[in-house]
């Protein structure tokens, strides 16, 4: 079974087509880089992808669940369980500490207290950041911000990680530190990545790399190493 | 199953939602927070409080027995005049060999001599010997526990015209002891009573009401030269195995004597409705009134609460793109306002309880004044009050957070990654179809007959449903305002900020035009209220310039209350008129009569011969010959008479009609000739010429004089003599009595404008919330703004034009609110509720004020709103 197939994918806002027929698969464990120029339609598939959207035609398979069957409710199960997303603005919870904003999908998913804190703590020092669990969003700099925002998708096991532009408003070094994570906790985890950027660097912990073109994926190839 | 964990994980997450961000929040801005429960709890206390004082201001309408003497289970009174004494003889005979007891009572109105013109008192005349042995006969009295114990009454002296029983607060509040000297006037003299003894409050019985003085009954039929006569006789059966049957004999036999003897018989609870009904409309009106504050409140925490959720909205995206359902998220919010409506209206429950001291002594002097004798009792906050305004506030707290919770939910998660799409307000506000046709059903509304409820109090519903109808029709039309003021703020030239505030006008966005309504409604109330206070000002000013002609008001002590009636005996008011300066008398004696079960007042009035100088009354139905000798008519004809319109209005009577009334010499009828303009009381009255009352009474007393001077009398002097020579009189000038009208009348409208001005506090603060939203909406576009050079002070001085402009578009739509709600106050509510016809004036002066105050204070805090958001980190951080 597949992380991920996506057949066909149509989707237009206001008249104007966005994505027009997008096909692409990922195997459990792979990562894949999705690269091309603002507008081609990246993000906007990333959105379709993890339910945040709805998409206009063609299919989108999740560790065999269908997503076009999934209502509302079972669109955020989808979220709560099995797809996470990484964003460029790191989308932390600005009331919650950072140890807390890790173990806030564990509560939404009704995980038992003494489990939950285990996991969290565990979570933690995966991403390195104990000396700053108890800190607030506005308190952590950007590079920590995203590793909390990686252990909070960690925190469901999903089966798939959504990235968009996860070092796209970080500078160099931590940008690297937060790929060197990523590529860490995917490898252990064996869950499967797929990673929106504009950033050469990000495929080198990609297996594959995909462009997008006009709504369109045009081009595949194998990572350079 | 699925469902049972469906619901619970619902809960799992909705208490998550609740501890880890409602709560949060709610610390984080303090300030917010306790204004939110600030509003809320202003409005319940507001509504608690007049209701409270509403109970506590007709609650002191209690009947003798019920105080002193524990429940009667019946009483007979006359429906015009006194009881004679023989009435005992007779339902003794009635009631055959049934132990029934019988407490004949005489009430007179009395004043406190030292302040004459305070708070009536009740001189009660009682046998007091047959309350004492109901007493000390215990289980005998209805349930009520002892009535006038041995401790209390002492060595009772019967018979004594100069001794009396208070009660402990009425000792309390003149530091009177057993044996003290207390000065009364009674009627027209001053008479002293020697407290006998103390009433002491008593758990089993009702309180002793605060202006009651117990005499025996002889000594007070002395004392006011009434021997035999009595107000009612108040009839209890005793308790035991027989009561049932005894009270269904006694019940059959006194009803059927009562109707032999036209006398009328009823329960004291029959008693005290009908007399308290006559109240209802005005206290009715006064709670719908004391609910604006709440509806104003409801409308603020909406605004807060769509603040909050643009505030918050890129947290609730997250929280979506996360996994947690719209349900959960509308859920959580409507926790929010639960919450929160809680809080408010615990705290308005405190507050309301405090205002509820204060206001009842100017509902009861109102009530007082226009209606019926009452004391105040002491504001009691019952379990039942406490729960009503508990969920009221819950209540309004949940409505007003419905569509901000629904708007939440609907914030779609992919707003957690792309910016820019706001919402807020209401979409049923940009429907101008919609304001428009209700504008058309809210007039037509207005024709609608009003309601009668089973206590047979008007309501008109129709008028309420079309103030409700037009104030959403008004506050939905309101939006077609701002297209014209972008119109007046823009233009190419002058200052940028202004045209950049005229700008947002010009596509104005659902905030803008649920502030400019939530603005209109709060002004348009309010200002509605200011015009039926103007247009009854005015109409009550003319009315007392056209009916006070006379140079000297004289009354006997008692009078200034609807019900109580002192009197002038003959010999005082001939003396009055011989004195020196003094040119002539109009005569007023006035009783109070029951017709078909409704009480009215019937006068008797004479007036003086100078045709010029008499009272003119305002002629709502003119009579073909207005001048007072045509009520005397002829000899042996039908008396004509004229008739108020509250008169009119309760008993369907109009000119040329026959009305038929009760007299001590039978029943009597008059011809309705006119119905004049009356705005003294709402019971109602039919005059006549006094020459047909005092012989149909066998009464040559009166309860009020008007005095005519000779040319060129200075009236104060004359006044002066008056005072001097019938110090127990209450005598006024022309000039005094008008303005003492006018203070009554202002005080009776202080709880209105109380009201008015928490309603425009409430609702400009309102406009500060607005503004905060839609700053906060456009957080973006000002960070772009001061990275083009604008200072905070010029995106202040933005949000001043453009909060300025909501104000102008909440002012003029409120004032249109206004005119039509004052309309349907004037000519509507208030002929259904009171009986009254006033004229439709507009308060522009105050208006004019309110516009200048409002503008100025919306101008003012939408600039410190955007002072305060329009700051850049850089600015937090310098």
């Amino acid at each position: 079974m597949k992380a991920l197939q996506v057949s066909r994918l149509t989707k237009s806002y206001d008249g104007d087509p966005v994505l027009r027929g997008v096909s692409l698969s990922l195997e459990p464990g792979e990562r894949a880089a999705l690269m091309g120029p603002s507008g081609s339609g990246k993000s906007t598939l990333l959105n379709l992808i993890g339910g945040i959207d709805r998409y206009d035609g063609g299919e989108i398979e999740i560790s065999g669940r269908k997503l076009e069957a999934l209502d509302e409710e079972g669109r955020c199960r989808l979220r709560r369980e099995t797809v996470a997303t990484v964003f460029q603005f790191f989308h932390l919870l600005p009331t919650l500490t950072a140890f807390e904003n890790i173990e806030f999908p564990l509560q939404l998913n009704g995980v038992p207290e003494a489990d939950r804190l285990r996991k969290v703590q565990d979570l933690v020092e995966e991403v390195g950041l104990e000396h700053r669990s108890r800190a607030m969003p506005h308190e952590l700099s950007g590079g920590e911000m995203q590793r909390v925002a990686i252990a909070r998708a960690l925190s469901i096991e999903p089966r798939l990680i959504l990235a968009d532009e996860p070092t796209g408003n970080l500078d160099s070094t931590t940008g690297e530190a937060i790929l060197d994570l990523l590529e860490k906790v995917s490898e252990s985890r064996g869950v499967a990545m797929l990673v929106v950027t504009h950033s050469l660097r990000v495929t080198r912990i990609c297996r594959r790399t995909m462009e997008m073109k006009d709504g369109l994926v045009v081009g595949r190839s194998a990572a350079a190493e | 199953m699925r469902r049972g964990s469906i619901l619970a994980g619902d809960r799992r997450i909705s208490s998550v939602l609740w501890s880890r961000f409602a709560l949060r929040h709610w610390r984080q801005e303090p300030g917010l927070t306790a204004l939110l429960v600030g509003i809320l709890a202003l409005g319940v206390a507001v509504f608690l409080a007049v209701r409270l004082a509403n109970k506590a201001a007709v609650s002191g309408f209690s009947l003798f027995t019920e105080s002193v003497a524990g429940e009667s289970d019946f009483l007979i009174r006359s429906p015009a005049g006194p009881l004679g004494v023989g009435i005992l003889r007779d339902l003794r005979r009635a009631s055959g060999t049934d132990a029934v007891g019988l407490f004949p009572v005489l009430e007179v109105p009395a004043v406190d001599a030292k302040n004459p013109e305070g708070a009536i008192l009740r001189l009660v005349g009682a046998d007091l010997v047959a309350l004492q042995n109901a007493a000390n006969d215990g289980g005998s009295a209805a349930g009520s526990g002892p009535s006038l114990t041995a401790e209390e009454s002492g060595e009772v002296v019967l018979g004594r015209e100069d001794m009396g029983f208070v009660g402990e607060a009425f000792a309390r509040a003149r530091n009177l002891e057993p044996g003290d000297e207390y000065s009364l006037l009674v009627n027209d003299r001053p008479v002293p009573i020697t407290v006998q003894g103390i009433l002491q409050e008593n758990p089993t019985r009702p309180a002793v009401p605060d202006n009651l003085i117990l005499m025996d009954l002889p000594g007070l039929q002395k004392l006011v030269e009434e021997e035999g006569a009595l107000s009612r006789v108040e009839i209890r059966v005793p308790l035991g195995a027989e009561r049932g049957r005894v009270l269904e004999r006694t019940r059959l036999a006194y009803s059927q004597l009562a109707e032999r003897k036209d006398l009328i018989m009823e329960t004291p609870e029959d008693r005290k409705s009908s007399v308290t009904r006559m109240s209802a409309a005005f206290r009715m009106n006064l709670t719908i009134l004391s609910g604006l504050a709440l509806v104003v409140g409801v409308y603020l925490i909406m605004q807060a609460m769509e603040a909050a959720v643009v505030k918050r909205r890129a947290e609730i995206a997250i929280l979506r793109a996360l996994g947690v359902t719209p349900r959960q998220i509308r859920r959580a919010w409507l926790l929010e306002s639960l919450v929160l409506g809680a809080a408010g209206a615990a705290v308005g429950i405190l507050l309301g309880r405090l205002l509820a001291t204060g206001l009842v002594g100017a509902i009861a002097r109102t009530v007082d004044t226009m209606y019926h004798q009452t004391t105040t009792s002491s504001v009691t906050l019952g379990w039942g009050e406490v729960l009503f305004s508990l969920s009221f506030g819950i209540a309004a707290s949940v409505v007003a957070g419905f569509l901000p919770a629904r708007e939440a939910a609907a914030t779609p998660p992919a707003q957690a990654v792309r910016q820019g799409v706001q919402g807020g307000g209401l979409a049923l506000l940009r429907k101008k179809g919609v304001g428009l046709t209700l504008l058309v059903v809210g007039i037509a509304c207005a024709w609608l007959p009003p309601f009668q409820t089973s206590g047979g109090t008007l309501v008109p519903a129709g008028g309420y449903l079309a103030a409700i109808v037009l104030v959403v029709s008004l506050s939905i039309l309101v939006g077609i305002l701002f297209t014209p003021l972008s119109g007046l703020l823009g233009g190419r030239e002058g200052d940028p900020m202004r045209r950049y505030a005229a700008s947002q006008l010009r596509r104005p966005g659902g905030r803008h035009r649920l502030t400019a309504a939530g603005l209109a409604v709060a002004v348009g109330m309010s200002a509605a209220m200011g015009i039926l206070v103007a247009s009854f000002e005015h109409t009550l000013t003319s009315w007392i310039g056209q009916l006070l002609k006379a140079d000297i008001y004289v009354a006997a002590a008692g009078s200034s209350s609807a019900a109580g009636e002192g009197t002038i005996s003959p010999e005082t008011w001939r003396r009055l008129g011989n004195l020196r300066g003094v040119a002539g008398m109009d005569k007023l004696r006035r009783y109070t009569i029951t017709v078909e079960e409704r009480e009215v007042f019937l006068a008797g009035s004479d007036y003086h011969g100078d045709a010029r100088r008499r009272p003119q009354l305002v002629w709502l139905d003119a009579p073909d010959e207005p001048g007072p000798e045509a009520l005397r008519g002829e000899e042996g004809s039908i008396p004509l008479a004229w008739i108020s319109e509250p008169f009119a209005r309760r008993l369907e009577a109009g000119k040329g009609d026959v009305v038929e009334f009760p007299t001590p010499a039978g029943t009597k009828s008059a011809r309705v000739a006119g119905v004049y303009a009356d705005y003294g009381n709402e019971f109602g009255t039919i005059l006549l010429s006094r020459h047909h009352t005092s012989r149909w009474f066998q009464d040559d007393s009166v309860s009020r004089i008007a005095v005519y001077l000779e040319g060129g009398k200075d009236a104060e002097k004359v006044l002066e003599t008056i005072r001097g020579e019938f110090p127990a009189l209450v005598s006024r000038t022309n000039a005094r009595l008008r303005s003492e009208s006018l203070r009554i009348f202002h005080q009776t409208f202080a709880v209105t404008y109380a009201l008015e001005a928490i309603a425009v506090v409430i609702a400009v603060a309102g406009l500060g919330l607005a503004m905060t939203g839609l700053l906060l909406e456009r957080k973006n576009e000002l960070a772009t703004l001061r990275s083009l050079g604008a200072s905070r002070r010029s995106i202040a001085r933005a949000a001043a034009w453009e909060g300025s402009a909501l104000a102008a578009a909440g002012l003029a739509g409120g004032f249109a609110i206004s005119f039509l709600l004052g309309w349907i106050l004037i000519f509507v509510v208030n002929p259904q509720s009171f009986g009254w016809t006033l004229a439709y004036r507009i308060p522009w002066l105050s208006f004019a004020g309110l516009t200048a105050v409002t503008l100025a204070v919306a101008a003012a805090v939408a600039w410190a709103v955007g002072h305060r958001n329009a700051n850049l980190r850089s600015d937090r951080e310098d």
